[in-house]
């Protein structure tokens, strides 16, 4: 198992965000999360990239018990995030974007020679920024792109940390059914070429049922079921939890 | 138990006095950061222009009960404008800009006031005199009146955080700024009243320890340095962290103050403050991870 | 040397040969070594402030300490530059060890509170402790030499010594700059968060960015009582720091050579206007807000450097 989340809880004062939540994702496996707003997607999310340490449970990466290490020791692990609202350099270029994040896992990074050398890591982040068709805009300011190529961007900096698991936070919010289209065949051929294994937040049915080998729904912080994507599709509790009484 | 009445007590007094002015400081830092995002290293200068705006006021009405209430309401129009004519802009900019501007804001006041009212030390004259026989020791009045003064005060000011809908609003803000676009207040002018207010109270803090201190364009300083060990040590974002935190210092450098020369004290004040920040890096209450 | 243009060169081709231009009195060739100096300083915070996004408003304890350290030595008839400079270093650097990691523990707010109380503690000890003089500080300070028998006691010397001081810490900020190292720097200063999800130890880049700064200052203040001859508490003050941010913001953040034209700028400027001393306090706090409000890219309109131009331009 790439990921193995068991029986997660976490309050925030008299909020209960988590209740013993249970799951394991396969690698190579695409494992989505959905529920209603406020069902703890995001807190789940934060506990497993190291945002935050759960009151009970445990997470295990990759067989090793990653519980409570902080994200920088995670992601250092093979574990990627993307954010839910993006979160780029925005001053600098693509380019120098996606060259930060690949010199993190460069020789150099970390020891005393990085304060002169240079890390090269050309080869690393022109196959990247082709692959999202961002090569065009490499000198651009990060902040100048449109929300689709910053989408873009943030996926491409997760993943030019060379991760075994990419969790990826809402990726097509905020864009176009053409875009969103798009982003999710590019993802999963990306997935499937470099052996990610990938977990997933989304709003967009469309996406999940698209591209996920398994599905998991939250409601207020349980995970009241698990499965395909055509048993959570006709399943009668998660029908319940969208349409009756959840709010937004 | 001689010692105990005639010394210590006093003291433990004092500390609490000048606590709860340290309190009003900090609570004041604590919002406006909260709210605004800004660090007000001004704060200090507010709390000296409390001071001297009630010697302009006592010199023409020759009431300090009239100062009392005129002075920090000058202070706060003071505060008002400044915010509305260099804060506003600064935003939704990085947050590096608003820490230079408030610094630079503060030598504007600081030199400011020497300029207008020169850099001796003044004396404004506690309204009340004489002493009152307590617990076996004799108190100054006006002290006994400072107790007072200041416990309503903070007594208010509760009741404020946590009775008034304005009190929760602003409360809740400084937790998460953010909330306040989704309430349809005029977040703008939120943030001017509580900078006004907040200046409002470090000038009433200035005016009323003004008596038992002596007023000098630098007095702001020290009290700054201080406001910002307590709020460090009640947990940045944290307003009852830092009204805690506050009464800590306030009793712990009157009572250092009694075995210590000044300077002693101050390194020893710093001292615990390295050392709550190893044992306990968030400070008293403030919160888990990283500030935000 | 890739990193270095050559118009850098150029400039201290120039700076080198300014002691020969007629008229060049004894007083404005240590009017230049002012200059020069907080230049330097100034560069050095800038890759704090510009580079890091860390303001420090403690950075005069680190100038100060380098000062008290020398001075302490040639008190005592130490005088090799070296000696002194390597002193400077390492009490500068044990400090900067201490502060570092307490201020860079949470976010960018608590590093200019922190980096602030501490600079107060360190200024009030020495301003209280008699040992180093009091209030007075250390007074009457030899010549420091260069070799046995070598003194740098002409304000020629002395100036040929700052000089070769901006020189190296020039190198040392554009090395870094371009470095892998420096790249970090800057994607911490865009969005912390990210670099931390990246697999960066932000606390340690930040205090690494820290003890770079405050050796290359602190070694700047261990120059300066081999021109003053005496060290004293009031290079501590807090209002020494607001020069040196003054210095940056005026040049211009994130650009190197802004401060250090910023830094000249304003030690002459200073040196004009000292004699409105009653004044001078009321215009610096009001250029730092004007210049916030309404000229962040500094005054002298040097062009930020986004991200890492230089490097593509070399190669």
């Amino acid at each position: 198992m790439m990921l193995e989340v068991e029986a997660v809880s976490k309050r925030f004062g008299a909020l209960a965000a988590l209740t013993r939540v249970s799951f394991a994702v396969a690698p190579g496996q695409v494992y989505s999360v959905i529920g209603p707003n406020g069902a703890g997607k995001s807190t789940l999310f934060n506990v497993v990239a190291g945002h935050h340490t759960p009151d009970t449970g445990r997470v295990r990466f990759d067989g090793e018990d990653v519980t409570g290490l902080p994200p920088e020791r995670l992601n250092r692990r093979g574990l990627a995030k993307t954010f839910q609202i993006t979160n780029v350099f925005p001053e600098i270029s693509v380019e120098d974007n996606v060259r930060v994040a690949a010199q993190s896992r460069s020789p150099e990074s970390g020891r005393l020679a990085s304060l002169w050398r240079r890390a090269e890591v050309t080869h690393l982040t022109q196959p990247l920024l082709e692959a999202f068709g961002l090569a065009g805009r490499r000198e651009a300011l990060a902040r100048d792109l449109s929300h689709g190529e910053q989408r873009y961007l943030e996926i491409c900096l997760a993943l030019a940390t060379a991760p075994k698991l990419l969790l990826l936070d809402e990726p097509t919010a905020g864009m176009t059914p053409g875009e969103t289209r798009e982003a999710t065949a590019l993802i999963r051929a990306i997935a499937l070429e470099r052996g990610l294994t990938l977990l997933l937040i989304e709003h967009d049915m469309s996406v999940v049922m698209g591209i996920s080998d398994r599905v998991a729904v939250l409601h207020f912080g349980e995970k009241i079921a698990e499965g395909t994507p055509e048993q959570i599709r006709n399943d009668p509790a998660v029908i319940d939890a969208y349409l009756g009484g959840a709010d937004d | 138990m001689d010692y105990l009445v005639a010394a210590l007590l006093p003291q433990l007094l004092h500390g609490l006095v000048f606590g709860a002015a340290l309190g009003l400081l900090a609570l004041g830092l604590t919002v406006i950061f909260g709210l605004l995002g800004v660090m007000n290293f001004a704060h200090g200068e507010l709390y000296m222009l409390g001071a001297y705006a009630g010697i302009a006021v006592i010199g023409v009405t020759h009431s300090f009960w009239v100062a009392l209430l005129i002075a920090p309401l000058l202070v706060g129009v003071v505060a008002a404008v400044t915010e509305m004519a260099t804060l506003r802009p600064l935003y939704r900019r990085e947050p590096l800009y608003g820490l230079i501007l408030t610094f630079g804001l503060a030598l504007v006041f600081r030199e400011g006031a020497r300029q207008i009212w020169g850099g001796d030390m003044r004396r404004i004259l506690p309204p009340v005199t004489g002493s009152t026989p307590l617990l076996g020791m004799t108190y100054p009045n006006y002290r006994l009146f400072l107790l007072a003064a200041s416990s309503i005060l903070l007594l208010a000011l509760w009741l404020f955080f946590t009775r008034t809908r304005a009190g929760i609003v602003v409360r809740a803000a400084v937790q998460d700024a953010q909330m306040l676009d989704g309430l349809g207040v005029n977040v703008r002018r939120v943030f001017t009243l509580t900078f006004a207010a907040s200046g409002a109270l470090a000038a009433l803090a200035g005016l009323l320890l003004a008596p038992i201190f002596t007023v000098y364009p630098q007095m702001g300083v020290e009290m700054i340095l201080l406001a910002f060990i307590v709020v460090i040590l009640g947990g940045m974002g944290s307003m009852g962290g830092s009204v805690i935190a506050a009464f800590v210092i306030g009793v712990t450098q009157s009572l250092f103050s009694l075995w210590m020369n000044p300077q002693r004290v101050a390194i020893a004040i710093f001292g615990i403050m390295i050392v709550v920040l190893v044992v306990r890096p968030r400070g008293f209450l403030g919160r888990e991870g990283v500030l935000e | 040397m890739r990193t270095v243009s050559w118009r850098a060169a150029v400039v201290f081709a120039l700076l080198a040969a300014l002691p020969l231009v007629p008229g060049m009195s004894k007083y404005y060739l240590l009017l230049a070594f002012d200059a020069l100096l907080f230049g330097a300083i100034a560069m050095s915070l800038d890759l704090l402030m510009g580079y890091t996004g860390l303001v420090s408003f403690g950075h005069a304890a680190f100038y100060g300490l380098g000062a008290y350290a020398t001075a302490t030595l040639l008190e005592r008839g130490v005088s090799s530059v070296w000696a002194c400079a390597g002193f400077a270093i390492v009490v500068v650097g044990l400090y900067a060890l201490v502060v570092s990691y307490f201020a860079t523990a949470r976010r960018g707010i608590y590093f200019a509170l922190l980096t602030l109380i501490f600079a107060e503690v360190v200024y009030t000890f020495f301003r209280y402790t008699q040992t180093f003089g009091g209030s007075d500080g250390i007074q009457g300070l030899p010549d420091a030499t260069l070799l046995p028998g070598v003194a740098l006691d002409t304000p020629l010397r002395k100036y040929y010594l700052v000089l070769v001081y901006l020189a190296a810490a020039y190198v040392i900020c554009r090395v870094v700059v371009a470095s892998h190292f420096g790249r970090v720097l800057v994607a911490i200063r865009e969005n912390e968060d990210r670099a931390r999800f990246l697999g960066y130890n932000v606390q340690r880049y930040k205090m690494g960015a820290c003890l770079i700064s405050a050796i290359l200052t602190g070694l700047g203040g261990g120059i300066y009582p081999m021109r003053s001859a005496f060290a004293t508490p009031d290079l501590m003050l807090w209002t020494e720091s607001g020069e040196f941010i003054i210095s940056v913001m005026i040049g211009g953040l994130g650009t190197l050579v802004g401060p250090v034209v910023g830094g000249v700028f304003f030690t002459l400027l200073r040196d004009k206007v000292s004699s409105f001393v009653d004044w001078y306090f009321i215009v610096i706090g009001l250029v730092l807000i004007v210049i916030v409000l309404f000229m962040p890219r500094g005054l002298l309109g040097f062009r930020r450097v986004l991200g890492f131009s230089q490097w593509r331009a070399n190669g």
